[in-house]
């Protein structure tokens, strides 16, 4: 074998050998945790994004992104429809909180860190903000602004977020899905 | 200076194409989708009951009317039977309000001179004394078209991304949702 090859063999298994470190996973240890918002408090915080932004016209529809599944728009299970079960099932609130949590989980990290709400889009976006189709959905420092923002602090207010679904359903105390906040 | 004969052809050939369709396929293909005119029913009040009545009264080039809001009512979930005279009441976000009531098809539809809502929109219905309250608003974001039309989300079988067509009555007699 001539020098020449010998040296074109050598280049080439050491650009293998980079290409290959390049390109593996991290260590275990290497893995940055993302603090992510509570789920198990979730509930009140899903049944209020499924009233305000998940009607079947808007975020309960397939095709949109921030899928909302809940009873008073898009149903996560196939043998169930709007209202019937009356209820968001455990299974649509852990859905809504997959497509919440995924939207920008590196920025979501430092939201639950205490750091600026405002870093997310989707805050942006409800408090209008931000472009958004369906234009300013609540005001910052409003009930439901509120219900959001201090869920994704670590200090859910339920009060603020029973005060956010009702201020928008039609029928004002005798609308069904209001039965559904006191339910566990 | 003359243009082509060739090049006025196509753009007559384009401008005639346009007049039939939105130039948009996802409209063009859920309009497909309607088939074509009952029989025995002309275009008009009385066509099309229960279909997305917004897909196509829009304002695109050749397309019929724009409506705002309209929509087909029906007498019970369980049946496909017109619910005639019906008072439809809706009140928008700016608190601009109107009743309109069904025809003999159970159609309704309302024109932008008529009433022009700021989504979102509250709706109730009117029957025989009776009022049917809808639980959640009509936001007005379509994806497909301009969402004032109440089959956009109303339409069967009941399913997990719809409540069916609108009924003033349950089969048991009761209010629906």
């Amino acid at each position: 074998m001539t020098w020449g090859r010998l040296l074109t063999k050598a280049c080439t298994s050491a650009l293998l050998g980079a290409l290959a470190a390049g390109c593996s996973a991290p260590s275990v240890g290497q893995f940055v945790p993302q603090r992510l918002p509570d789920e198990p408090t979730f509930s009140p915080v899903a049944e209020l994004l499924v009233v305000r932004c998940g009607s079947l016209d808007c975020h309960g529809k397939i095709g949109r992104n921030l899928r909302l599944f809940g009873s008073a728009g898009l149903r996560l299970s196939p043998s169930e429809s709007p209202f019937v079960p009356l209820c968001d099932t455990a299974a649509e609130v852990s859905q809504d909180y997959d497509s919440l949590v995924g939207l920008e989980p590196e920025l979501l990290g430092g939201v639950v860190a205490g750091g600026d709400p405002s870093a997310l889009t989707l805050v942006r976006k409800a408090r209008g903000a931000e472009a958004h189709k369906g234009g300013t959905i609540w005001a910052a420092g409003d009930d439901s602004d509120t219900c959001l923002v201090g869920w994704l602090q670590g200090d859910l207010k339920p009060a603020a977020c029973a005060r956010g679904v009702a201020s928008v359903l039609p029928g004002s105390t005798s609308n069904a899905l209001l039965t559904c906040l006191a339910a566990p | 200076m003359r243009a082509p004969r060739p090049l006025v052809l196509s753009l007559a050939v384009a401008l005639a194409g346009g007049a039939a369709a939105d130039c948009d396929p996802v409209v063009d293909d859920a309009v497909a989708k309607l088939g074509g005119e009952a029989a025995g029913v002309p275009r008009g009040p009385l066509h099309r009951p229960g279909q997305p009545c917004l897909l196509c009264h829009q304002d695109g080039i050749g397309n019929p009317q724009r409506f705002t809001v309209a929509g087909t009512i029906f007498q019970t979930t369980g049946a496909l039977v017109a619910a005639s005279g019906v008072q439809v009441d809706l009140i928008d976000a700016s608190g601009a309000s109107i009743g309109i009531v069904t025809n003999a098809a159970g159609n309704f539809y309302l024109t932008p001179s008529q009433y022009d809502p700021t989504f979102p929109v509250q709706v109730s219905l009117n029957a025989a004394g009776s009022r049917v309250q809808m639980q959640t608003l009509i936001e007005g974001n379509g994806t497909v078209e301009p969402n004032g039309g109440c089959a956009s989300c109303h339409f069967d079988p009941v399913g997990p991304s719809t409540p069916g067509h609108v009924a003033v009555a349950l089969d048991d007699g009761g209010a629906p949702p």
